[in-house]
């Protein structure tokens, strides 16, 4: 293999390198070699191959050496390691010059592809041809695509000269192309850190293009993307591929059907559950709320906004199971969209929690309401007993927010509730802001926002091989469920970045914004106590990889983030006396 | 078999009320280990209560109408295996990372508080197990987090 030859000739090229001249060395090193030094102060043992190299470049030649195979190895999957066969050596006995001319050969073979105005490092593609940008003040674009690409992207990531991160001088290498001549482009990648920054810049720079419908451009960057998120590794990689497919649905308009099986994503959101501990979190954290606004009530009510697979109520059911005085009657209504394949899964789902009712002691009663939207539903159809004998909750985990893509239904939903009177009006909701009218907003919003989740999905996958505890038998780390989950997380970006009006569901917003929203009508915040944040933590002190998770306090509301970043906000509510159409509320 | 001055011999598998009032006091693998002494042994190590007594022999007073329950979700032996022992020794090291107050009250609150979550997880574990598939293997899907060592 050439590169093995390689790297034998650099090991020996430093071993020349190290001592002085080669004769000395050889000695001390290769005691089999038997050979003539044909020229003083040459290297004797490159000499033998037929390469003329002086002992003082050895260490240069060397460095060059260790460049060219890094370059190759990071862009083996770009297709240039024919390069290293196909390249002619214009002088085989001067090494340096034969590196030199394998390095340029690379920058000029992009140089071609520049000029047919693709960016594929192959080499391969039609061409297109050269569209006129000089119109377009702004980047001060210059009439070939290839420049466009790499001045759009903003920041020093293009011409940085003082990347200080790796010890090799890779990276000043890479700027001595791009320094050398106008023509060479920068796309040697040796520094994986380099294109991390460069694939962030590239994708706002897409982004930034989609907002000034620039699609070409987009275009041309989208492809970019591709190119680099393959020299990433990780939650980076996933991340940009989920974003530039979405970009891409948004450029060439093929936008994901929303309604999709909801089975499907029910199916997606168990596996989400049982990766990382953001609904485990929601859920636990809501059910404390609701079970302290419960103290006392012999006969509840849940409303449940989305049941999907009812996995919050088995723990609810079970704390009022074992709660001082004995369970209340159990109440629970599940709300859900209509399955294309017309079965009941609600009913399949309050079954199921009936018999687990039956199987701990809770008297329990279920009803089912299939909507496309919470907006069709109000309190009347609900079912709501008089509040003296029935205490309510609501309860809306990851759901309200969708209500804003059409106007108007928020507050009809608001509204109802208000009729309904709840005891406690639960809502988690990602802590985000990813409903700005400006697309480059969103964008960027929704691209730190990912890039974090994406992050403590990686560390929980991540973490150790399973360790026996015990009788039962331990399965490993299900990699299907983290797969899942990250579908699970890209069907949302696909959303959030592709779609628009009444398709773009995944409004999230903020927990302030819901506060003013809640605020105005008429809702009061209620403290999350004590006990909810510990048991909080204690939650998450479980997970592995928990100690990148943290709880917050917010002003009565708990936030849980992956280290300095809040993703979920879990918070309650109730009404204010004097507003609403019930009677007055009963303090605890 | 133990020989005494006066020339009789104690068996301990005659004295079985002796046998369990030490076994109550042995932690949850030393009891997997006694269970692979002898029929006997394995018939008395499974009966739940010991389980029960290991579960909350630091939790004072222990939580009541609590065995109905744990008994129908699938019994306290099960209960220490999949939850309360993780639980237990997560926290432990958690707890020393954290420097926090080791005051008896502030410990029992603490105990408390695990041995609700434990609960909680327990009935989502049976919730899963029971009715939604299971995840492979014994344990449910969504206590996996709990078998997987901590990265600390």
């Amino acid at each position: 293999m050439k590169r093995d030859r390689d790297r034998e000739r650099e090991k020996k090229s430093f071993n020349g390198g190290v001592s002085n001249g080669g004769s000395s060395g050889k000695g001390k090193i290769w005691e089999e070699d038997e050979e003539e030094t044909p020229d003083a102060g040459m290297d004797e043992l490159l000499a033998v191959l037929g390469y003329k190299v002086k002992s003082s470049d050895m260490a240069d030649v060397a460095q060059k050496l260790e460049q060219l195979e890094m370059a190759m190895g990071t862009t083996m999957e770009d297709g240039i390691t024919h390069l290293s066969t196909d390249t002619v050596h214009k002088n085989p006995s001067d090494m340096a010059g034969w590196v030199q001319s394998m390095l340029s050969s690379i920058s000029t073979n992009f140089d071609m592809c520049n000029q047919e105005n693709e960016l594929v490092l192959s080499g391969c593609g039609s061409s297109s041809s050269i569209i006129d940008f000089s119109r377009n003040e702004q980047n001060h674009l210059t009439t070939t695509i290839s420049d466009d690409d790499l001045r759009a992207i903003p920041g020093g990531a293009v011409f940085n000269s003082d990347s200080n991160k790796r010890q090799r001088s890779s990276s000043s290498f890479s700027t001595s192309m791009l320094t050398d001549s106008s023509a060479a482009r920068p796309v040697v990648l040796v520094d994986s850190q380099e294109t991390g920054v460069r694939l962030v810049h590239t994708l706002m720079a897409c982004a930034e293009a989609v907002q000034q419908e620039n699609l070409t451009l987009a275009d041309q960057l989208v492809r970019h993307i591709g190119i680099l998120a393959v020299s990433q590794s990780g939650a980076m990689r996933k991340v940009a591929t989920y974003f530039a497919e979405a970009l891409a649905r948004r450029i060439y308009k093929i936008y994901p059907q929303d309604s999709i099986e909801s089975s499907y994503t029910d199916v997606l959101q168990m596996h989400f559950y049982e990766t990382c501990p953001y609904l485990k979190f929601a859920h636990f954290t809501a059910n404390q709320a609701i079970l302290e606004a419960f103290t006392g009530c012999n006969k509840v009510h849940v409303i449940d906004f989305s049941l999907k697979q009812g996995m919050q109520w088995p723990a609810l059911m079970q704390a009022l199971a074992l709660r001082p005085g004995g369970p209340p009657a159990f109440r629970l209504t599940g709300i859900g969209p209509p399955q294309p394949d017309n079965t009941d899964a609600l009913q399949q789902v309050g079954w199921k929690l009936a018999q687990l009712a039956e199987t701990i002691g809770v008297e329990f009663e279920f009803r089912g309401f299939v909507a496309n939207s919470l907006a069709d539903l109000d309190a009347t159809i609900l079912d709501i007993r008089p509040s003296e004998t029935e205490a309510v909750a609501i309860n809306s985990v990851f759901e309200l927010h969708r209500l804003l893509s059409r106007p108007g239904a928020i507050e009809k939903v608001l509204n109802s509730i208000k009729q309904i009177n709840p005891k406690i009006v639960t809502l988690v909701e990602q802590e985000a802001n990813h409903n700005a009218g400006v697309f480059i907003d969103r964008f960027n919003e929704a691209l730190h926002y990912y890039s974090t989740m994406f992050d403590s999905l990686e560390s929980s996958g991540s973490s150790s091989s399973a360790s026996p505890t015990g009788i039962l038998p331990q399965p490993p780390v299900n990699n299907q469920d983290l797969v899942m989950s990250e579908v699970y997380l890209g069907r949302q970006i696909c959303n959030v970045v592709a779609c628009e009006g009444s398709d773009r569901v995944e409004r999230h917003e903020t927990l302030n914004q819901w506060r003013v929203r809640m605020n105005s009508s008429g809702f009061d915040p209620v403290h999350l106590g004590s006990n909810a944040f510990k048991q909080a933590s204690m939650l998450l002190a479980l997970f592995a990889g928990g100690d990148g998770y943290r709880v917050e306090e917010n002003d009565g509301c708990l936030m849980l983030g992956w280290h300095t970043r809040p993703l979920i906000a879990t918070s309650a509510w109730k009404l204010l006396p004097d507003s609403g159409t019930g009677a007055g509320e009963v303090e605890l | 078999m133990v020989q005494f001055e006066n020339g009789t011999n104690f068996f301990i598998n005659d004295n079985v009320d002796v046998l369990i009032v030490i076994l109550q006091r042995l932690d949850g693998g030393s009891l997997g280990v006694a269970a692979c002494v002898c029929k006997l042994w394995c018939s008395i190590t499974r009966n739940d209560s010991l389980w029960e007594h290991l579960c909350f022999r630091h939790v004072s007073p222990p939580p009541e109408g609590v065995r109905t329950v744990v008994l129908a979700l699938g019994g306290y032996q099960r209960l220490y295996m999949v939850c309360v022992k993780p639980v237990l020794d997560r926290l432990r090291k958690w707890k020393k990372g954290t420097g926090f107050d080791e005051s008896e009250v502030m410990r029992r609150v603490w105990m408390q508080h695990e041995v609700e979550l434990s609960l909680s997880l327990f009935c989502v574990d049976y919730y899963e197990r029971v009715f939604l598939g299971g995840g492979g293997g014994g344990g449910g899907a969504s206590l996996m987090f709990l078998c997987n060592a901590v990265n600390v």
